[in-house]
């Protein structure tokens, strides 16, 4: 059956509140899901479809399955909004939700059960008819996914999400950098407590390049100095400065004979070294 | 003036700052098992399999609260955050990502050992420079557990016959 229009009955099955805001932002005028034939119903029997956001606590379960034996025979589609509502969420093991016997809470099953597909299963068991599930998953989905999955469900947009098997085919790499593994990998877990994921792998590798591109110590300090003032953002200076002083202090405890790019410092430039002593105290 | 936006009906990117779903680059992953280890919501899986020689780390994202830990533990970068959300699906299937492995096998005992090929290759590129005779290095590291610890103690008994004897 072609739907022209979804008469949607929105259920929160415990969910934190997140999919909610994000779910009255789809009905604002900017978003605006009528365009798209959807409408909030007042009531699961006048619904097409059920909203479901929250990851099925157990005391929503029994309610939850009361609205969905309210709704129409047909077609009785579930839109599970939300990761919560997909497979349970970061809830998926709280003693408060519900599971059914066969879907263990520490289980290694994939795609990972939980959500609003263990009421689903109970429900088919019973013999009650519930139609198509579309999992909308984000924690919360923005309102474009929220949209796209709505419109997925009414057939006017193409599945884009596909399952993938990778095996040792698919080839291997392990790239090299202009600075040692190691030492890479220690200014990058250092790295973790000034910036955020989204700019330690582009400081880190500025960083690198200069550090290659470096003969002595002095030159590094003149380059990242350089660097900072070129670069207005703060935070990218400071990330910048940091990792100067962890680069020479694990070059001074590593030692500075073993492949590396930056001379050992002559004579004069201790007053780095100081101060990288009494930094690395600090942490 | 329209203020409704145009999407699903056009493209539509996120910005760039957006937290889309994760994805495994198959190529760089060494199957280490460190974004496991920081999932927050059991999201990524590592499943191994001794009988036949093979690990598979699985990321559902359908599971995944966008926390962005894995991104941050991988040493390789194998696993970022994309700007991808159109992942609504009517088959949970489609939301699984998985790669697998094969474990390495300790050439003396033929069992396979708890960790990857890959992950063994690069424990190699970690370790620094000068420091290890790596020729001997690699022909201990090889060996499973219980042959190394085999090896070790007969060494040592060996070498201290030689001091008795
Ligand atoms: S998916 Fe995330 S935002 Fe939505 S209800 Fe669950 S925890 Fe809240
Ligand atoms: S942390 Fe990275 S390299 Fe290790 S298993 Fe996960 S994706 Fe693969
Ligand atoms: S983003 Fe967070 S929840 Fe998602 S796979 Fe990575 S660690 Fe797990």
């Amino acid at each position: 059956m072609k739907l022209r229009s979804l008469y949607i009955f929105h259920l929160d099955t415990g969910a934190c509140n997140g999919c909610e805001i994000e779910l009255f932002d789809v009905l604002t005028p900017y978003y605006d899901a009528e365009r798209l034939g959807v409408r909030l119903a007042a009531s699961p029997r006048h619904a097409h479809a059920m909203a479901v956001t929250g990851p099925l606590t157990r005391q929503t379960y029994y309610a939850a399955k009361e609205a969905i034996k309210a709704m129409p025979p047909k077609p009785r589609i579930i839109v599970a909004i939300g990761t919560c509502a997909c497979s349970g969420g970061i809830f998926y093991n709280g003693y408060p939700i519900y599971r059914r016997p066969e879907s263990p809470r520490e289980g290694q099953e994939y795609p990972r059960r939980g959500g609003i597909f263990e009421l689903v299963q109970d429900l088919r068991d019973e013999g009650e008819y519930v139609g198509p599930v579309v999992y909308i998953p984000g924690c919360p989905p923005r309102p474009e996914e929220i949209l796209y999955g709505v419109a997925l469900a009414l057939g006017l947009v193409e599945k884009r999400a596909k399952g993938e098997h990778y095996t040792e085919e698919a080839g291997f790499e392990l790239p090299e950098y202009p600075i040692e593994e190691r030492i890479r990998l220690s200014l990058r877990e250092r790295l973790k407590y000034v910036v955020g994921y989204f700019d330690r792998e582009g400081i880190l590798r500025d960083f690198m390049e200069l550090a290659g591109k470096a003969e002595s110590v002095e030159e590094l300090h003149r380059l990242i100095e350089d660097y900072c003032l070129r670069n207005p953002d703060s935070r990218i200076s400071l990330a910048m400065r940091v990792l100067e002083r962890e680069f020479l202090r694990l070059k001074e405890k590593y030692g500075w004979e073993v492949g590396m790019n930056a001379k050992a410092p002559q004579g004069e430039v201790r007053g780095v070294q100081v101060a990288v002593k009494r930094d690395a105290g600090s942490r | 003036m329209a203020v409704t936006l145009k999407y699903p009906f056009v493209k539509l990117e996120a910005p760039p700052e957006y937290r889309g779903i994760p994805h495994i680059e198959p190529r760089l992953c060494i199957g280490c098992g460190a974004c496991v280890n920081a999932c927050p919501a059991d999201a990524l899986l590592k499943i191994d399999d001794h009988s036949t020689g093979t690990r598979k780390i699985v990321l559902d994202v359908g599971r995944c609260i966008r926390c962005a830990r894995c991104d941050e533990a991988c040493p390789t970068g194998a696993i970022r955050m994309t700007r991808n959300f159109e992942v609504a699906t009517l088959d949970r299937s489609d939301h699984v990502e998985v790669v697998e492995l094969r474990l390495h096998r300790c050439p003396n005992c033929g069992n396979y050992t708890d960790y990857t090929e890959r992950a063994l290759e690069k424990a190699f590129q970690i370790l620094p420079e000068g420091l290890f005779d790596k020729e001997e290095l690699r022909k201990k590291a090889i060996l499973c557990r219980n042959c190394r610890r085999k090896l070790t103690v007969d060494d040592t008994i060996e070498a201290s016959r030689e001091v008795v004897g």
